[in-house]
């Protein structure tokens, strides 16, 4: 699983979109994140640690390639621009349900 | 493990159950270009909830969706008055 800056993720992800459009699916899951890097102590030993509140990770998928990468609330908005804009421009394979049937696009499998 | 048939009964459950416990429910994406059809999924591993689907103004609202509860997820919950700066 490779971490990556928010601009690189972003790369990496149109590339991911642009390998599965001929077959497989891209999988993208979103989470809560609290910062911890260590797993959880097993016998109640003191948490030397603060859980932070305001990252959250994204990973991606393609069935073999994973990336990853934390958003923070400093990022959030420049990241959820960007990101929205490319799920939309990705994410153009499905049906238009305009019934008059202009121009039938056909899955121009590029 | 519900699969919603109407968009807005699926994003009223899903910012439900991520309010219930924010730290436990993640949000997966499916899309396959070949097939042209999109799933989202809101689960918190007791509760699972689906939304399918293979048109092309749902990309919006799913887009929409994500952005949102992306937002929520890096918003201090506590409104505390000093906002820290690192």
């Amino acid at each position: 699983m490779v971490l990556l800056e928010n601009d690189s993720f972003l790369t990496e992800l149109t590339r991911l979109f642009q390998k599965c459009r001929t077959s497989g699916s891209v999988v993208i899951t979103l989470k809560k994140y609290d910062g911890r890097t260590k797993p959880a102590p097993r016998k109640g030993h003191t948490e030397s640690f603060e859980p932070a509140d305001n990252k959250c990770l994204i990973r991606a998928s393609e069935g073999k390639k994973k990336i990853s990468t934390v958003v923070s609330t400093k990022e959030v908005i420049k990241f959820q621009m960007a990101y929205s804009n490319l799920l939309r421009a990705h994410m153009d394979g499905l049906k238009k349900k305009d019934k008059k049937s202009k121009s039938k696009k056909t899955k121009a499998t590029q | 493990m519900p699969h919603y048939h109407t968009w807005e009964e699926f994003a009223r459950a899903a910012e439900k159950l991520y309010l219930t416990d924010p730290m436990k429910v993640r949000v997966v994406l499916k899309y396959r270009h070949c097939d042209g059809n999109l799933c989202i999924k809101v689960t918190d591993n007791a509760v699972c909830l689906q939304y399918k689907t293979d048109q092309a103004q749902d990309v919006k609202k799913i887009e929409k969706l994500h952005g949102k509860l992306m937002r929520l997820m890096v918003s201090k919950e506590t409104h505390s008055g000093s906002m820290e700066t690192d």
